[in-house]
């Protein structure tokens, strides 16, 4: 295996020394305890969520949440090289599943991103993003220069561009935007010109304005429209956006308190258990719920760059700052989405909306990133 | 590896900087929430807490039904219904022990009901009742304050004025299925009334228009205070059709009533507009409106004469005797026998070393194609459909429109049968008999066709050999009419025989089809439901045995305008039963008063 890897990215093999495990004492507090809460969190949220909807998604959460602790603990005891050799591996299933899903895949609002497979429904974009980013982590890893070359970035391009095209045409654009972050976020760590990120720019502004118009559906346009102009369509996809602002606004400093949501509880928000779950939050809450949880996003955050600037290797920075990257900017986007300031674009917000595969994928993104930093020290 | 030597440090230096930008995002983000949940946290409390946003659908009136006088067939008419809003009752019984005293209905009843909606989410409005009298609704309005869960709703049935006498024709609506929601595309919404027969099932399309949604801010009472947008609906389009409603109601008239089993129909043979077209027994499409009470449903399947049938053109029947229209004009198009060639009829004839009898113990004498269709000679069609044989028979029935469906704007409409050796080796698993071709002759055996496609051979022979598609809507654009490879001078023949049947003395509608001031042509049948050996006076037969009775017309004689089929199911002989109805018909459409008794 270590051949078909080394054949890609031409470079030397990856493991030559093992570094000694160092046992529970070094796992980063920081990192495990926002997660922990984030998730706990959630659950409390889900259940408020779902008081109203026929069924409580609580006990269904607190399933992926637990199914997600063991994951974590699995993706973890693994060593990250052995992961990263594995990577193309990944990265094919990855590719493989998304062109399942286009095949045969399972419709749900508007988009077929779900995948079949006995009584489980699962999405398989959200495996093939963590594939991707542990592939693309593995080639970066192996290009050993101060700053990349034109060629390699090319490479990395097309190592994104191949799984974001095949989400693109589902379609589900929201996922498919995820993959650009995580592109850029990787090829900043290990290195680019100023002047590639002006060129960067420039290509992306000229792609967007041709998806606007060739690859989009009408109601992916209208979505994008009314977020420029909510006003203009109240009884449409505005209507979302609208009622969003109201819920997080009526909760004000210190929320209506649990369960009490008017907003929430009485039906007028949509997607309440899953993308806008931090909506629920801010009016049960307030602002005080609200500035909690960014707060311990925030501590996973700088835990995770801490974990990633005492990585062992090259290897291990990149690999962290690419799972990180998705993490981020799912929150980032989806807060950023609840309070009004980007369109909404069906965007989850880690470790508190409802949803298996997600929830999922996120515990075993942390269980990666502990193990890079559980193997940070160097045995020589 | 190379974990010493790596450009280490660079990208540490990178991730210090991705961090800091993602803290500063995260903190604008906080910022904004900060922003609209403090600066502008009253602005939205009070939307919240007062002015709430409710989403209230704006039903599509449904386009109304005309007939071809602009007089009105089917309404929309306001009904009230109770509904109940489960969540906002403070105790469910007390609410429940207030309806069922205004609406005087016994309280275990209103507690069952209660029960059968448990699966439905409370705060979603139930209904407790229908059709609300004025008083009881202002009884509601009165005590709202007192019992906010209850709400009365507007809603618009259809009220189909005249009842049985156009049920088969308009039919009823009905709850959409989740088959028909599936396959409308967005157009039915789960609980829609959609047209489930007739003109309501062909043109629902064009009568429900579209739906319209409203968005109205209500107060925390639920009160309405003012609206926020709206998207108005679009009103279904009227529909005119070509019915006539006098002699719709003059054909179910005379089809009214006990034993009463048949159906009418009156076509413009010119373009295929249809003017009546009655099935009896009929049903009252109203009880459909409502939700359907089981008993008038299961009434309805339960009665042995099938009200919910539309016999016009779900029920095939043998021709009979009219068959004969069909035998006459291939023989001549085909030159078999010409116009005067004789066959002496006395009484019955051997064919394949059998006998076959006229209807006529007698005989008719020396017989030709006027006075065979005028006096219905089986022996004279005996002998020319043995000279056609059946395939030649076979293929002009099908030039008639027999055996396929006429194209009619109903669903459901029967293809019937016209048989040949293929067909009975098909079918059957046995050979075509010789014998068969000769009870073909006279529209016995196995030839099936239905009223509607009676009336459809009519118009063919009347309007000189075009093929129109009967239709129900007043000028519709319909394909122009096909000319079918039949014979002139044998159509003129074949209506002159008609003619003769109700205008010459001796014709077998003489007594019973002709009306002062037009010439009507016609030809009647009956058919047979049991052995001739058995029988005995009609009268005093089991309806179920009695014959069927047909009479198909046109009038006037030259340049016809209107054709009336008559088919009475066990009504015995069809120039005495049938003929008098299609007379009445006439006698309504041309303006003639014949001083005959309005109705049987």
């Amino acid at each position: 295996m270590q051949n078909i890897s080394g054949s890609i990215t031409g470079s030397h093999p990856l493991h030559e020394d093992r570094p000694r495990l160092r046992l529970l004492s070094s796992i980063d507090g920081g990192l495990v305890i926002s997660a922990l809460l984030l998730a706990a969190i959630g659950l409390l949220t889900v259940h408020s969520a779902s008081a109203e909807l026929p069924v409580d998604y609580f006990p269904r959460q607190a399933a992926w949440v637990a199914v997600g602790l063991v994951l974590l603990v699995i993706s973890m005891s693994f060593d990250y090289h052995v992961l990263l050799d594995f990577s193309v591996v990944l990265y094919g299933l990855g590719l493989a599943s998304l062109a399942a899903v286009l095949a045969v895949g399972v419709e749900r609002g508007g988009a077929a991103n779900w995948l079949q497979i006995g009584p489980w429904q699962f999405q398989p974009s959200e495996f093939a993003k963590l594939a991707t980013g542990l592939f693309l982590a593995r080639y970066l890893a192996g290009l050993n220069m101060r700053v990349l070359e034109l060629r390699q970035i090319a490479i990395a391009i097309v190592i994104v561009a191949v799984p974001m095209v095949l989400v693109a045409v589902e379609p589900d654009m929201g996922g498919a935007g995820m993959y650009a972050p995580l592109l850029a976020c990787m090829l900043l760590v290990a290195g680019i010109r100023v002047r590639m990120l002006v060129i960067a720019a420039v290509i992306g502004l000229v792609l967007g304005s041709g998806v606007w118009m060739f690859g989009m559906k009408s109601y992916q346009r209208q979505r994008v429209l009314t977020f420029l102009a909510p006003e203009t369509d109240p009884l449409g996809a505005g209507y979302q956006v609208r009622q969003s602002k109201i819920a997080v606004g009526s909760g004000k400093l210190l929320g209506k308190g649990y369960m009490q949501g008017t907003q929430s509880q009485l039906r007028f928000l949509p997607a309440r258990h899953t993308d806008f779950i931090l909506a629920v939050l801010a009016e049960e809450w307030g602002f005080l719920g609200v500035a909690a949880v960014l707060g311990l996003y925030g501590i996973f955050f700088t835990s995770g760059a801490r974990i990633a600037m005492r990585a062992r290797d090259r290897a291990g920075i990149l690999l962290v700052m690419g799972l990180l990257s998705i993490t981020c900017f799912h929150v980032l986007y989806n807060s950023a989405m609840v309070v009004g300031f980007m369109p909404n674009t069906g965007i989850p917000l880690p470790f508190l909306s409802y949803g298996g595969s997600f929830t999922m994928i996120n515990f075993i993104a942390t269980g990666i990133i502990l193990g890079v930093d559980i193997r940070r020290y160097v045995n020589r | 590896m190379q974990v010493v030597r790596e450009h280490r440090d660079d990208l540490i230096g990178r991730v210090r900087v991705l961090t800091a930008v993602a803290t500063g995002l995260l903190v604008a983000i906080a910022t904004g929430f900060w922003f609209v949940q403090l600066v502008q946290g009253d602005y939205y409390r009070e939307l919240a807490e007062n002015n709430r946003l409710r989403k209230l659908p704006i039903k599509a009136p449904r386009g109304l039904i005309y007939d071809r006088k602009g007089r009105l067939l089917v309404e929309n008419v306001p009904s009230y219904n109770l509904m109940l809003d489960r969540s906002r009752a403070e105790h469910l019984d007390r609410s429940l022990a207030f309806a069922a005293e205004v609406l005087e209905l016994p309280l275990d009843e209103l507690q069952a009901l209660m029960e059968t909606y448990r699966p439905i989410p409370e705060f979603k409005p139930v209904l407790l009742a229908e059709n609300l009298t004025l008083s009881q609704v202002a009884r509601f309005g009165v005590e709202s304050l007192e019992y906010p869960e209850f709400e009365v709703e507007v809603q618009h049935l259809r009220l189909y004025r005249h009842r049985q006498q156009t049920a088969h024709l308009l039919g009823y609506l009905g709850e959409a299925t989740e088959e028909e929601i599936a396959a409308s595309r967005g157009a039915y919404q789960p609980g829609d009334l959609v047209g489930k027969k007739g003109i309501e099932q062909t043109y629902d399309a064009i009568l429900r228009g579209a739906d319209g949604e409203r968005v109205v801010v209500v107060d925390s009472r639920g009160e309405l205070l003012r609206e926020y947008g709206s998207n108005p609906a679009v009103p279904g389009r009227n529909l005119k059709l070509s019915i006539d409603l006098d002699l719709q109601q003059e054909a179910a008239r005379w089809l009214d009533g006990p034993e009463k089993v048949g159906a009418v129909i009156a076509m413009d043979p010119r373009n295929g507009e249809i003017l009546a077209l009655v099935s009896s027994p009929s049903y009252n499409p109203n009880i459909f409106a409502r939700r359907l009470q089981r008993a008038d449903w299961q009434a309805l399947v339960d009665d042995p004469n099938h009200p919910l049938q539309n016999r016009a053109i779900q029920n095939t029947y043998s021709p009979g005797s009219t068959f004969k229209i069909v035998m006459e004009t291939a023989g001549l198009t085909e030159a078999v026998f010409n116009e005067h060639t004789a066959v002496g009829c006395s009484g019955a004839k051997s064919f394949y070393g059998r006998p076959f009898r006229c209807w006529r113990v007698g005989g008719h004498g020396m017989v030709n194609a006027h006075s065979a269709l005028k006096l219905s000679c089986d022996v004279y069609f005996y002998t020319l459909g043995q000279k056609m044989g059946i395939e030649r028979i076979a293929r002009y029935a099908r030039l008639f429109g027999l055996g396929s469906p006429t194209g009619i704007d109903l669903s459901g409409e029967k293809r019937g049968l016209v048989p040949d050796p293929d067909w009975s080796l098909a079918a059957r698993k046995h050979p075509w008999y010789p014998g068969e071709t000769i009870s073909v002759s006279i529209g016995q055996g196995p030839v099936l066709l239905t009223p509607l496609q009676m009336a459809e051979m009519t118009a063919l022979v009347a309007n000189g050999g075009y093929r129109v598609i009967p239709h129900l809507v007043k000028d519709a654009r319909m394909p122009p009419p096909k000319r079918v490879a039949l014979d002139d001078e044998a159509l003129r023949a074949v209506r002159g025989g008609m003619w003769a049947v109700v205008n010459e003395p001796g014709g077998t509608a003489y007594g019973s089809a002709r009306l002062p001031g037009v010439e009507i042509a016609g030809k009647s049948g009956t058919v047979q439901v049991i052995a001739y050996a058995q029988r005995i006076r009609p009268e005093s037969m089991p309806f179920k045995y009695r014959d069927h009775a047909w009479f198909t017309s046109f009038a006037p004689a030259e340049n016809p305008e209107l054709v009336v089929t008559v088919f009475a199911e066990h009504g015995g002989g069809g120039s005495r039963v049938a003929a008098p109805i299609a007379q009445a018909v006439y006698a309504k459409y041309f303006g003639i008063d014949y001083g005959k008794p309005p109705a049987p």
